[in-house]
């Protein structure tokens, strides 16, 4: 074995116990420390986000990595924990299945939300901590290389990160960026305090609104609100004015009819000069009169229309699932490729190296016989003495590499080493 | 070099600007980590051998540079591919050229089917020659740009009233954008087509008048097709400048490029197929392709 993890996540441990078991940056540091100290000479990064805690250690030969058991108390040990309470609920895994997991995790297959893009950012600053306390190597470099490359794939070659899942993003990104093309020269009506408002104001402001109205049937309520969202209050007398000023509407009044009928907004049309107007409904039951939405210039989207946008979204990234899992598959077997091959290294140096001797101690042999040949000729001479070594050795080298694809090559190690009498 | 260059044929980059539209139209049917890369390297490598091929036109006829119908057709789409490499640096999350590509080969199809010797020419009247040529080329290129605006405009609209969200690859421009593109172009396509018929009037009354080139009459078909499309441009104009405060203003404004671009396509057919005078030296009267 030359790989191990244990960990757990939100799906295997409880919530108490998972923010008990949440390590903070320092005290990360401080983990991969100890764990220095107590495991010389293997590698360790720890991994802890809000929904898991994992802990990847590797070592090769005569530092192999600490049986899972002993991670499992390290874990416990490092955070006050009972290691029996973690046992049950975190899961263990070597060699291969550990890769796959990594890659897994760090494109978003193993997140709550599927294809979230933060945790590729998480799994940096993982390995980041663990270079500055040293306890990386070949092993978790190579290995957390491959899984950043694995989610650079995914993202890029699938579309499992675009689509947005939450009402808000969707409301902002989807739909009012396909009307309007800034946002810093809008105006921004809400109206109401739903709880909506205030996530959809976050995008809006990313997106460069800055131009924010909040109006309120209370008037110290919309004050408050104001203050709270970053915008100006305005008085809920004054609807038909602000609704004429405004070029995107977020409602979320709690009120049981509607607060814009056709009317009142045929009135503020008038004053409109034909400007287009988003209106982001996300009242239930609804703050606009949905024949507003027939209007020309006016793109009225519920709560109900940005919920099925979700949904559809949600569909899409469930369909690109399996392109995922395959990059993931794909970039796993070749990892371990490589890793397989990197246990052929000293046997295939051996091997190279009494080539080599034995072609150095005949080119020597040959210019003592030979003491006329002038330095360019002898220059020919070892060149094709290298040429012919490269050549042999071209075939079980390659032969090595195709059988490091399928696990570690013993049996062609084993029978190079009988035939080329290679000793240890 | 000199062999590089007038080995390079319409056929390199019209090639490259083909397998730039197939990498656009694929987009929405699966991803792929290349494509982008792909695509920008056949759409800039076109652009590149495009500008070549002009530059050794221009540098090796014995004409005014860029003179003929075949020169003309070619000026147009090479700035419409510049508009398109240019789109798709500054804005690469938007999808356009899927829309503006097809114009570009419509444009290089149109060469290919044109005459290539240019027209015949006096230093009397170059200056007026160039200035009717240049405002036409603009009103061409204003016309085409605003049709595909106002096509991706009613696309993008269409979406947002189904309320759907945007198609994987095929992500447009806002409303916002393309709207403003629409009605602009509208302007400058009926102002610079206006001009270009105004210029060619000037320099038909000075062939007439100093004898240097057969006068086109006025029931010529360049004179016809010229006529009516200017007529169009500027009535698209003014609707679309007279709906400006109106909130269904942006639609009326796709429909009319839509429409405008048809017109121009027409008499660039109309163009290339028919007979005319324009553009032919004194003497008999004969068959020639027109200029558009």
């Amino acid at each position: 074995m030359t790989l191990a993890f244990v960990g757990g996540t939100h799906r295997t441990v409880p919530l108490p116990l998972r923010e008990r078991l949440a390590f903070s940056a320092e005290q990360a540091a401080e983990a991969l420390e100890r764990f220095r100290l107590r495991f010389p000479g293997r590698e360790a990064v720890l991994l802890s986000t809000c929904n898991r805690v994992e802990l990847y250690a590797a070592g090769e030969e005569a530092a192999t990595p600490p049986p899972a058991e002993q991670l499992v108390s390290f874990l416990a040990e490092c955070r006050g924990i009972d290691a029996s309470l973690l046992a049950p609920v975190l899961a263990r895994e070597s060699d291969e299945a550990v890769v796959r997991h990594l890659f897994s995790v760090a494109s978003g297959l193993d997140s709550m939300v599927l294809g979230e893009p933060q945790i590729v950012s998480q799994v940096k600053q993982a390995w980041a901590l663990a270079q500055r306390t040293e306890t990386t190597g070949p092993l978790t470099g190579g290995m957390f290389q491959a899984a950043l490359r694995t989610a650079k794939r995914v993202a890029s070659e699938t579309a499992l990160g675009r689509e947005r899942l939450s009402i808000p993003s969707v409301a902002v990104a989807d739909f009012a960026r396909g009307v309007f093309e800034t946002f810093d020269d809008k105006r921004v009506l809400v109206i109401g305090a739903g709880k909506m408002a205030h996530e959809t104001l976050r995008y809006l402001r990313e997106a460069g609104a800055s131009d924010i109205v909040v109006v309120n049937r209370t008037a110290d309520r919309a004050d408050r609100l104001a203050g709270r969202l970053g915008g100006r209050p305005g008085r809920f007398a004054d609807l038909v004015t602000e609704l004429a000023a405004a070029d995107l509407v977020v409602s979320t009044t709690g009120a049981s009819e509607p607060v814009v009928t056709t009317d009142l907004f045929a009135r503020a049309e008038l004053d409109r000069g034909g400007r287009p107007l988003v209106v982001l409904d996300l009242a239930l039951p609804r703050d606009f009169d949905p024949a507003i939405g027939t209007r020309p210039g006016v793109w009225l989207y519920s709560i109900d229309d940005l919920g099925a946008a979700c949904e559809a979204n949600r569909r899409r990234r469930q369909r690109e699932l399996p392109a995922a899992v395959a990059i993931v598959d794909e970039e796993t077997r070749r990892f371990m490729g490589d890793l397989h091959h990197r246990t052929t290294a000293p046997v295939i140096e051996r091997l190279r190296a009494g080539w080599t001797e034995t072609g150095d101690a005949e080119l020597e042999r040959l210019f003592r016989r030979l003491p006329g040949l002038d330095e360019s000729t002898r220059a020919e001479i070892r060149q094709a003495f290298e040429r012919y070594t490269a050549k042999m050795l071209h075939s079980p080298l390659t032969s090595l590499r195709n059988e490091s694809r399928s696990g570690p090559p013993h049996g062609l190690l084993e029978a190079l080493k009988r035939l080329f009498d290679l000793k240890e | 070099m000199t062999v590089f260059l007038s080995g390079i044929s319409v056929v390199c980059f019209a090639a490259s600007y083909l397998v730039a539209l197939g990498c656009e139209a694929s987009r929405p049917f699966f991803r792929s980590g290349v494509r982008g890369a792909v695509l920008l390297g056949f759409a800039a490598a076109g652009f590149f051998a495009h500008t070549l091929f002009l530059g050794w036109r221009a540098a090796t006829e014995q004409a005014v540079p860029l003179s003929s119908p075949f020169d003309w057709y070619l000026l147009a789409s090479w700035l419409l591919a510049g508009g398109y490499l240019w789109l798709m640096l500054a804005n690469p999350r938007t999808q356009v050229g899927l829309f503006l590509l097809p114009v570009v080969l419509g444009l290089i199809g149109a060469a290919q089917l044109s005459s290539r010797a240019p027209f015949p020419q006096s230093p009397a009247t170059q200056v007026w020659g160039v200035i009717h040529g240049s405002f036409n080329l603009a009103a061409s290129v204003a016309v085409a740009g605003g049709a595909v605006a106002g096509l991706m405009w009613l696309i993008q609209a269409a979406r947002l009233t189904r309320k759907r969200a945007p198609v994987q690859g095929l992500r447009l421009p806002s409303l916002e954008l393309l709207a403003t593109t629409s009605r602009r172009t509208a302007q400058v396509a009926a102002w610079t087509a206006a001009a270009g018929f105004a210029s060619g009037l000037v320099l038909n009354a000075v062939n007439r008048r100093r004898g240097l080139l057969e006068t086109v009459p006025w029931n010529d078909p360049v004179v016809l097709r010229m006529g009516l499309l200017v007529a169009w441009l500027v009535v698209a104009a003014i609707i679309a400048r007279s709906l400006a405060r109106r909130p269904d203003a942006a639609r009326t404004i796709a429909w009319l490029s839509l429409v405008s671009f048809l017109v121009l396509t027409g008499s660039i057919l109309w163009g290339v197929l028919g007979p005319t005078r324009h553009g032919v030296p004194p003497g008999p009267v004969t068959a020639h392709e027109a200029a558009p």
